[in-house]
């Protein structure tokens, strides 16, 4: 079944479009959820809540638009509901001062790149990548999870989340930056930025 | 020739490639004259390149073969008073914010004169008893639920009693994601146990009991791989026969009948939903 017989399928409320359209998108919308809320239980929860929200607000969705733009718009705003609920969400920087910090920027250390050839390494990495992720704001992660992991275009991510491209390139920098950091050793690039600007 | 400023901005479009022909032409000659704006392109390509090695968990052909089952008892459950409930009660907090005060005064008054009515009326006549349809539409929010919570620990626990410390890798293992699992699985069991208080319900009541305490055993597994407690926790589940319980958990499921709103037969098993 392609996107545009699942889009007339679910228009008409057709169960098997909605399984069709669940199938083809579940792990896509389970890992975004398992990525921003940190935990299996709650990516479940998180995911099931999207596609059946989808399915009960079909109505709204606006025709000729992109399917999968709009699951992520839906997943994104789920998860960052989950976190508010939870606590941990900051307020979202108005795109203005987005635009202006992606103009700026802080010294950070380099990263020295290892190859782990044993797993217990490999499982370090994993942990250490893990936690990095920690560190980045909810949207920027968001972002930054689009764009290298789901391999979208950035101004798919900017019409998916509903954000300009400028406050995208922001949020992708400064997730970078971020996780160069925590990913980072002890060598520094203070002199290079020193220089900067 | 662009600027620090501008390298900047377009240093992100660069490091994925959205950069167009004309644009990346600059931004490489930039490049070749600021060893600043060089170093800090190939610092965050680099980040990249690690955050590439990263490995999502994958949670098992079990869980997605399962995906679907789940998704429709919870659809089941939300069509059900229990599941609506919550709505409900934003619904009214919402048309009650709206109002104003004298309203309160005149709802309290209409209510008070309404209890009193109801106990009158309960004196003079007895309660009618609940009817079955009803009692089963509260009931099976309950049990769909604890058939979600059977179904999410089963694959926990599948992917536990399969591991052989033999023959596998002890790090690919990821025994802290099942402890964290365990804990949330843990937690939700008590509220889900206290649900199902009717009759009839015990056999479900019990396997959930069951599965609280493996899953709050996994949860106090020691720190690292700790073999033995995954040896002792496996041997646990084989003695109180956990999955000839599930699969007879399963097969009467299944006697009721399917829950698969995308069947025609699952379809006219569903209470009709509130269109929102």
């Amino acid at each position: 079944m392609d996107e545009s017989t699942i889009i007339e399928g679910m228009a008409r409320g057709d169960q098997r479009a909605f399984r069709e359209f669940v199938e083809k998108y579940k792990k896509k919308v389970y890992y975004l959820a398992l990525d921003m809320a940190g935990n299996p239980i709650d990516a479940e929860d998180i995911s099931q809540e999207v596609f059946l929200k989808v399915f009960r607000s079909f109505a709204t969705f606006k025709k000729g638009a992109k399917l999968g733009s709009w699951l992520y718009r839906v997943t994104y705003n789920a998860c960052i509901d989950h976190l508010r609920r939870k606590g941990n969400v900051p307020e979202p920087v108005g795109d203005d001062v987005l635009d202006s910090l992606s103009q700026g920027s802080t010294g950070l250390p380099s990263m020295p790149v290892k190859d782990p050839a044993q797993s217990a390494e490999s499982n370090q990495l994993q942990a250490r990548i893990a936690s990095a992720l920690e560190k980045v704001s909810p949207q920027e992660k968001a972002v930054f999870l689009l764009r290298h992991y789901d391999d979208l275009m950035l101004k798919d991510i900017a019409s998916s989340l509903g954000l300009s491209i400028g406050s995208v390139k922001s949020y992708l920098f400064r997730a970078v930056r971020k996780l160069q950091k925590e990913l980072g050793g002890p060598a520094a690039i203070s002199g290079v930025e020193a220089s900067h600007d | 020739m662009i600027n620090c400023r501008i390298s900047k901005d377009r240093m992100i479009e660069a490091l994925y490639g959205e950069l167009g022909p004309s644009d990346k032409e600059r931004f490489d000659d930039h490049l070749r004259s600021c060893p600043a704006c060089a170093s800090e392109y190939s610092a965050m390509g680099e980040t990249l390149k690690l955050m590439d090695k990263r490995e999502r968990p994958d949670p098992g052909p079990a869980f997605w073969a399962g995906y679907w089952d789940r998704l429709s008892r919870r659809r089941l459950w939300e069509a059900t008073e229990e599941g609506r409930r919550p709505f409900l009660g934003v619904r009214l907090v919402r048309l009650f914010s709206r109002l104003p005060r004298w309203s309160y005064q005149t709802a309290g008054a209409a209510a008070l004169l309404l209890v009193g009515i109801l106990i009158g009326s309960r004196l003079i006549t007895p309660p009618v008893p609940v009817s079955p349809s009803t009692r089963g539409a509260v009931e099976s929010g309950a049990v769909v639920k604890a058939e979600n919570y059977i179904e999410r620990s089963k694959i926990l626990l599948l992917g536990l009693v399969n591991y052989d410390a033999a023959t596998e890798d002890a790090y690919a293992f990821d025994l802290g994601g099942k402890k964290t699992m365990s804990r949330e699985l843990a937690a939700q069991a008590p509220a889900i146990r206290g649900a199902l208080n009717e009759r009839g319900q015990k056999r479900l009541r019990d396997l959930v009991s069951d599965l609280e305490v493996i899953m709050m055993q996994i949860a106090n597994l020691g720190s690292g791989q700790d073999v033995e407690g995954v040896e002792l926790i496996k041997q646990g589940v084989d003695r109180r026969g956990i999955f000839l319980k599930i699969d007879l958990d399963r097969m009467g499921r299944d006697a009721r009948g399917p829950v698969d709103p995308a069947s025609p037969a699952g379809e006219s098993k569903l209470p009709k939903t509130k269109k929102t």
